[in-house]
This record gives C-alpha cells, structure tokens and sequence, in this order.
C-alpha cells in the first residue's frame, strides 16, 4: 500500500490515452438520438416512465437480432460452400421474420402507453435521426 | 341466453366444433409466433442493468499541529506526543453484480418492467494517520457486503444494503474488531427532476456508531445539471459540461472508526493492546470528473477540510452493547486545511440498455452514492451535436447497412 497513490496515477497516465483513442461513436451517437426522440415525443411524466423501459427493451432485442445476423456473415470466409449459402439464406429469413414480430409485438405495446399519434411522431424522429448519422458516415467516405 | 348457446353448440356437428378448434389454434400459434421467432434465433442479452465496478482512490491532507492549550492533563500529554497530524488513506471498492430479476406486468400493467438486482460489494481501506511523535501505524478496513436493489417499475426505488467490515492495525498485533453497516433506503422518483428518498442508515462515516435517518432530495435531472441534498453523506451541485467532463461542487463528511494499537503507550490506564481511532472532517470542494471511455474514468478533487476530529476511546470504558462510544481519554479538534483526492473507475462488462429509464438512473445513483465513489459514471449525459464524422464500424449497429 505504500505506493498505492503512485501506481493510480501511473495506471491513469498508462491507460488513459490508450483508451481514449480505442473508444468509438457508438454510446455518444445512441445517446444524442434518445435525447432527440425525447424531444420530438414531448412525452408527459408517466408516459415517460413507462415508455422508456419498453422501448429500451425493444431496441435492444432488435440490435441483438442483426447483430447475430452480420457476425454470422463475418464467420464466412468469401466463398462458401452451399450448405452454409443455405444456412445464411434461412437465417436472414428467419432475421426478417423476428424483426417484424418484434415490431408488431412492440409497437402495440408502446401504442397503449404513447398512444398511434406519437408513435407516428416516433418513426418520423426515427427516420430523420438515422438520415442525420447516415449524412455523417458518408461525408467520410467520400 | 346461455342455456341457448350451449343447445345451439350441442345442435353443431362435429365437423363445425372441429373447424373451431383448428382456426384457435392457427390463432393461438400466431400469438406465440412473435416470441418464438426471435427465442429461435437464440441471441443473448446482457444480464444485468448493473456494470461491475472497480473503484480506486487516494487521499491526502497536510500537517498540522495539534493544540495543547487549555485542555486537560491527559489530552496535553498525548499532544505532545503525537505533535502534528496528518492524513493519507487509499480505498479499493468493488461492486458486482450478481443476480437480476424482471418481472413484466400484463393487462392494464403490461407497461410496468420490475427488476431487482443483487450486487456484491467489497471495500479495502487503508489509513495512515500520520503522527509525527509516533511511529507509522496503517489501519485498515475490509469488508464484503451484499446490496439488494428493487425497482417497481413505478415511481419507486428500494435500497438495502449490509456490509459488514473488519477494522485492524496492521502494523502491530491488535486484536481485530467485526462491525456491521448497513443502508435502508426508499426512493421516490416524482418527475425525471424531483426526487425524494427516507430511510435509515447504521454508520461510522462521522466517526462513531451512529444510527441516523437518511433524508435526500434531488432537484434537476441525474443526467444533467442537479442538486442534491442526501442526508447524512453528501449535499452536492452536480454539473455535466458534456459526455466526457462533470463537475461537481460538494460538501460531504469523511471518517470512520478503526483499530489502533497501543503499541506506543498512549493510552496509560490500562494496557490495552488495541484502542479505537475514530476521525471525521467535513470536506467542502470541488472534483472533476473525466470519462475516458465507456470503461474508465478517473477523477480529481480538492477543496477545505473543516470540522476536524480525532478520537480516542478506550474498549473498555464504552460498552459494546451501548449505542455510541461516550468515554474517550483523548479528542482534538485539528485546524482546517486542504485536502486532495484522485481516483481511477474501470467499469467492466455490458449492461442492459436503461436510457432515460429513470427507475435505473436513480438506483445507479443510490448505488453509488454508498461506497462506490464513482460518481454516477454509468449514467450517460447526451451531448448537445453529432460528430463530425465517424466511421461505420463503431456505429453499425444504430444502421443498417442496406440503408446506403
């Protein structure tokens, strides 16, 4: 413990920069677009309350649902043989169909808290908030 | 009307009842269809709401003389053996999460999402009270705690918490001294901006065993510009200037009551191989707050120490059966001075994803308001613009890339 205060400051000089150049968008983007649908949704307090953790949950499972998808094209290799041209097929179908019944079974549920209106507002916010990143991700690249 | 219907469905052929039978279960099977779709593909989600924290800080405070004048015979002896006083302490906290609960309402509560989250925490501390008439004692505190966290997925939030320690002087035998504390806390969120919390909390923060209500009020959001009053740990003006960097204007109190051992005679009545060191001080500062990354922070604090005090106490003048340690053989009120504070915060694993979840950030917020000195680092403030660029890597699973 005698030079518990040394190695601290140590581990900060070691760790901090190297860690502040890995770090990406991802939490910076996904947070300015909560506070974006917030804004647009003016929802009251008890909506709020409500609305939040069902749409987390929402969102969630539906990154979770393309996030395998997209891995599981990263595991093969550029050619593949049939059988895993096939696997590939049903599960990009089998993606599809889970991405809608989330919707369905989600929006319904946000439908009762938000009410259709806003849930109308929801996607127009949706829509515009991934139009802005998109403008950003392609400034880059060109 | 019913003793009709079921004539009526008596006179059905069994051709009808069957058709009936067959388009329920092509219904039923639809129902079920939305969670079986995304089960088969079986991804897995983060289990808890809760990441695990490793928290580490250090703290100083400079010499200063201890007054002789005025005092009682025995006080003046032992100032003028312990001559000047100064502080040093390190603190590892830890806090994992172990098991978490959801509940999903239905019908009319199909909305309401319960969680409850059992968190294991660990604490080592390390005091060196630095006398210069004395040789270097280090005292240390350990503990292993469990924390019990109910949402009710409404407006309120329960907090248990029951860590018992072990306090010792490591550097000469003493006899080590069990102690328990412990945290019952209720939190009412009344808007994102008002919060209310009762409860009652077992503490030696302010150098005794103390039984003390918990009273707290938060003014503004926990993810931007708050104050909050939480008695008896912390008044403090919370300012998040963007994701990266927060500031906040605090006054909290610091302490605890440990082992000493009376290794250098100081306490001559009886030979007592161990007697009780308590401290407190109130300090009042400012600390910055730095997010490296979603998995470091670290941070800086500095401001006045006021309200200084060290105690003696003899084991065996107080009782241990009493509520608080009366009898001392020593006590001195040291001067005000500065005192610095840094630290390092690695938060590890994925959580659940809780933005604007209101219920989550307040028991964040409880959760490191006790112990865990990371100052709400999980809580995440949205910045006020998008970056300028940014490559698709980081960002791919907020688009899709059929979307260019």
């Amino acid at each position: 413990m005698k030079h518990a205060g040394k190695i601290l400051i140590l581990l900060v000089l070691i760790f901090g920069p190297v860690v502040l150049l890995a770090q990406n968008d991802k939490e910076k983007i996904e947070a300015l677009r909560v506070a974006f649908i917030n804004k647009k949704l003016e929802l009251s307090t008890s909506e709020s309350e409500k609305f939040w953790p069902v749409y987390n949950e929402y969102n969630e499972k539906l990154r979770a649902v393309k996030k395998n998808l997209r891995q599981s094209y990263k595991r093969k290799p550029d050619i593949i043989s049939d059988a895993d041209a096939e696997e590939l097929f049903k599960l990009e179908a089998q993606t599809k169909q889970a991405e809608l019944d989330l919707y369905k079974q989600y929006s319904e549920r946000l439908k009762q808290i938000v009410g259709v209106k806003k849930m109308v507002i929801l996607h127009l916010a949706e829509e515009e908030f991934r139009q802005k990143v998109l403008e950003i991700v392609k400034g880059k690249s060109d | 009307m019913l003793r009709e219907k079921v004539i009526n469905l008596e006179g059905c052929s069994y051709k009808t009842i069957g058709l009936l039978v067959l388009l329920s279960s092509v219904f039923l099977c639809k129902q079920a269809k939305a969670q079986s779709s995304y089960d088969s593909l079986n991804v897995k989600l983060p289990k808890h709401y809760f990441n695990t924290i490793i928290e580490m800080d250090g703290y100083n405070k400079p010499s200063v003389s201890l007054d002789t004048t005025g005092r009682r015979e025995l006080n003046q002896k032992i100032d003028a053996h312990l001559k000047n006083y100064a502080v040093k302490q390190f603190n590892l906290s830890f806090c994992i999460p172990l098991i978490t609960k959801e509940k999903k309402g239905s019908g009319a509560d199909s909305a309401i999402i319960e969680n409850s989250h059992l968190l294991l925490t660990g604490n080592f501390f390390s005091l060196k009270p630095v006398f210069e008439g004395l040789s270097q004692h280090t005292l240390t505190k350990r503990g292993i705690g469990l924390r019990y966290i109910y949402n009710t997925g409404k407006k309120g939030v329960w907090f248990f918490d029951a860590a018992p320690f072990v306090t010792r002087d490591i550097t000469y035998r003493s006899r080590p001294y069990m102690r328990l504390s412990g945290t019952v806390v209720y939190s009412h969120n009344v808007s994102d901006n008002f919060n209310w919390r009762i409860g009652a909390t077992k503490s030696f923060m302010w150098g005794n065993r103390l039984y003390l209500p918990f009273i707290g009020l938060r003014f503004g959001r926990l993810d931007k510009i708050n104050f909050s009053f939480q008695f008896p740990r912390r008044v403090s003006l919370n300012i998040p200037f963007n994701p990266k960097i927060r500031m906040s204007l605090y006054s909290q109190p610091q302490g605890g009551m440990f082992n000493f051992s009376n290794h250098d005679t100081l306490y001559p009545k009886f030979a007592e191989a161990t007697f009780h060191f308590t401290r407190y001080e109130i300090n009042t500062g400012l600390r910055f707050d730095f997010k490296l990354s979603s998995h470091f922070n670290f941070f800086v604090s500095g401001g006045i120490s006021s309200k200084n005090n060290i105690t003696f106490y003899s084991d065996r003048a107080n009782n241990r059966t009493n509520v608080f340690y009366r009898t001392y053989f020593y006590s001195a009120s040291p001067v005000p001075t500065y005192y610095v504070q840094y630290g390092l915060v690695i938060k590890l694993g994925k959580t659940r994803s809780y933005y604007n979840n209101r219920n989550i950030y307040d028991a964040i917020d409880l959760n490191s308001g006790t112990d865990i000195n990371d100052n709400n680092s999980q809580i995440p403030v949205p910045s006020k613009k998008l970056p300028k660029s940014t490559n698709l890597q980081s960002i791919e699973d907020l688009i899709d890339f059929t979307e260019f």
